[in-house]
């Protein structure tokens, strides 16, 4: 019987895993001025904003980053005279509950500058990064990520002294005891001048699943700060303080004196880079389909034929030809599910075999 | 969809079907892979050289350079010509399916290339009167008429004598029939046919019709049909000396009526959104029945097409068929 169908066996049927990574780099103007903010999108609610790639109302414009600040409510910026003082202990509260979650008393946890949630310093004020998952996908790849901020104490001109936060180590020294996933510690070091008191001092936290970046206040505090910081040592990690704004305040006063959106404004205005590597998690089935010489030799196209004669031959001695741009992967009541093209027209006579490999991911 | 680049490698671009998908989002296990056919869609077997003085290196040179399109998600727009297993290289002649269009004996298209389709008891009695034409199916009442579409498989060469028998390994014996659900159905053609000599006589018997096997994403209903099939006769034997479309040796073949979809017959609502206003007559060839004029008969109509499939010799082919209501 002829037949244009031809069963796939379970052994010729895998599956596979493969990680996909793209680089995702966000030029800090993007944030900050291209578009005159008007791709920054503020709520009423004020409890974060929206950073997109392109003036927001406009349909080509993709959300990338949500941003927003907090602190604990043990913080020394904690108080009633503070700005949208509820709202930032709850943002804070919010992503310490999810991120780093609660202890054995049910009590949510600080956010950890070292990882061990046994003691040691807490970051009790933060800027909060939220990537979109269009730019984390499954995840942020471990020792990818990349954040150059501006520090210089010159408000208007904050990128002559830069510092980067990377999760350098992230690709082997990651922490496992977050209910969010794997998480890894940022690093700050001088990047352009020598802004920082000393080098490599953990200025946050990089969730890799989250696609959540916290980072400490302190890496725009100086020495002199005055209040407490999440350094430990009530103190920045600059060797001068930056002012956040025109009036000259530094973080502690603007994020006590300013609403969120304006705290993230702020922070957007000193943001010089930020990229990283994301991945996405391919399963994937690999169906191995294979002609053997005597399969697919002839074809029901409607131009094989000239009055049913088949136009390929002279004789019927002649070897039937055919050519298959196509495969078609078929439930077993001939229901098309997939279709798999080939770049160029495969020729198949009885002289050949071959093995179409067709990959499917998820 | 563009063409894919074949400047290198040759490489392999696969895409789930709209219907794959939908198995997929399903969940109940629907969606298994369990067979596989190469297509060449893009294939013009007319490019092949096989006299070229240059030898056999030059007979598939142009074929080889045709561009192939990425891949459709539709899954009704893939895979339309599939290539073809036989256990036998010295065969020279390969069956096809091919419409059976012999006037009188209620098969044939109307004079428009189509069949007609009438699909309420207003349409079919004010339309066209209470006998239909050839090409003129009662999509009312689907048993009151003789007309049947009907398609037949074989060698249709002069080269054969149609009473030499049709190699076993290519009569085909199950076809599929696709047809857009949302307009029609798909019932027996056996057999009223001779008997009927009124077509809306109320004393008709009405044959059930067909179970469709699967429905698609886009509503596209798939029936199979194998010889002998609930006794209905949707697939027999075409005998030597049976009028036949087929001029050289033949396999099956395989009739069928069409009914109106219940939406059709009920509303004008389909026929708003994908129809065309008639304005031409479409004409009745039974003596006594009536003309369908849009000067006295307004209606609209529904072009479609309803496709044949052999399963084995994965030959097929587009029936078109037109759906008509007074409005």
């Amino acid at each position: 019987m002829a037949s244009s169908f031809k069963t796939i066996e379970p052994k010729d049927i895998v599956s596979t895993r493969n990680l996909l990574h793209e680089a995702i780099p966000i030029t800090g103007t993007i944030v900050s001025g291209t578009y005159a903010d008007n791709n920054i999108k503020n709520y009423s609610h004020g409890m974060f904003q929206s950073v997109y790639d392109y003036p927001y109302l406009s349909s080509s414009a993709n959300h990338i980053v949500d941003l927003t600040c907090g602190y604990s409510s043990v913080s020394g910026l904690s108080g009633a005279a503070s700005d949208q003082n509820a709202k930032k202990i709850n943002i804070y509260n919010e992503m310490a509950q999810v991120l780093a979650g609660f202890d054995e008393s049910g009590n949510v946890r600080r956010f950890d500058e070292d990882g061990d949630l046994s003691g040691g310093t807490k970051i009790n004020e933060a800027y909060i990064i939220n990537f979109t998952r269009l730019l984390s996908k499954d995840e942020i790849k471990k020792g990818s990520f990349t954040l150059e901020l501006g520090v210089a104490q010159n408000y208007i001109t904050p990128f002559t002294e830069r510092i980067k936060l990377t999760d350098a180590s992230g690709s082997t020294g990651y922490k496992v005891n977050s209910p969010a996933g794997e998480y890894g510690i940022l690093f700050a070091a001088d990047s352009a001048g020598t802004p920082m008191e000393v080098d490599n001092r953990p200025a946050g936290l990089l969730f890799y699943q989250a696609g959540i970046a916290v980072v400490s206040s302190s890496v725009f505090s100086g020495q002199s700060a005055g209040k407490a910081h999440s350094n430990g040592k009530g103190i920045g990690l600059l060797v001068q303080s930056a002012s956040m704004n025109e009036t000259h305040e530094n973080i502690s006063a603007v994020l006590t004196g300013s609403a969120i959106s304006s705290s993230c404004a702020e922070f957007r205005h000193r943001l010089y880079n930020l990229s990283f590597n994301n991945t996405t998690e391919l399963n994937s089935t690999i169906y191995f389909c294979r002609a053997s010489h005597n399969d697919f030799n002839y074809s029901a196209n409607p131009t094989y034929l000239s009055s049913s004669k088949i136009t390929v031959k002279n004789n019927a001695t002649d070897s039937p030809v055919s050519f298959a741009t196509t495969v078609g992967l078929y439930s077993a009541d001939n229901e098309l599910l997939a279709v798999a093209k080939l770049s160029e027209p495969l020729k198949k006579d009885p002289s050949n075999e071959f093995t179409l490999r067709v990959r499917l991911d998820y | 969809m563009g063409f894919l680049d074949n400047s290198g490698d040759i490489i392999l671009d696969a895409v789930l079907t709209d219907t794959g998908r939908m198995r997929l989002a399903k969940g109940d296990g629907s969606f298994k892979v369990s067979k596989f056919a190469l297509g060449d869609d893009e294939i013009d077997y007319g490019l092949y050289d096989k006299n070229n003085t240059n030898g056999s290196a030059y007979y598939d040179l142009t074929i080889l350079q045709t561009p192939v399109l990425e891949a459709f998600t539709n899954n009704m727009s893939s895979m339309k010509s599939r290539l073809l297993t036989v256990n036998q290289n010295d065969l020279l002649y390969l069956p096809v399916v091919k419409l059976f269009t012999q006037s009188g004996l209620g098969s044939a298209q109307n004079s428009d290339g189509f069949f007609i389709i009438p699909v309420d008891k207003s349409t079919v009695e004010t339309g066209f009167g209470d006998f239909l034409g050839a090409g003129l199916l009662n999509g009312y009442r689907p048993s009151d008429d003789p007309a049947r579409i009907e398609v037949q498989q074989g060698l249709d060469t002069n080269e054969l004598p149609k009473e030499d028998p049709l190699n076993d390994q290519l009569v085909e014996t199950q076809y599929i029939v696709q047809i857009d659900n949302r307009l029609g159905q798909i019932f027996p053609s056996a057999d009223n046919a001779g008997a009927v000599t009124n077509t809306n006589a109320a004393s008709n018997t009405q044959l059930s019709p067909a179970s469709f096997a699967f429905l698609d994403d886009d509503g596209i209903a798939n029936y199979y049909f194998v010889g002998g099939n609930s006794g209905r006769g949707y697939v027999n034997n075409l005998g030597a000396t049976e009028a036949s479309s087929i001029l050289g040796p033949r396999g099956t073949k395989m009739s069928f009526r069409i009914g109106a979809s219940l939406e059709l017959r009920n509303s004008q609502y389909l026929f708003d959104q994908l129809g065309t206003v008639g304005s031409a007559t479409i004409a009745n060839s039974a003596t006594s029945g009536k003309a369908l004029a849009p000067a006295t008969n307004a209606y609209k109509f529904i072009d479609t097409n309803i496709r044949v499939s052999g399963v084995s010799t994965g030959y097929s082919i587009d029936i078109p068929v037109r759906f008509v209501k007074l409005t």
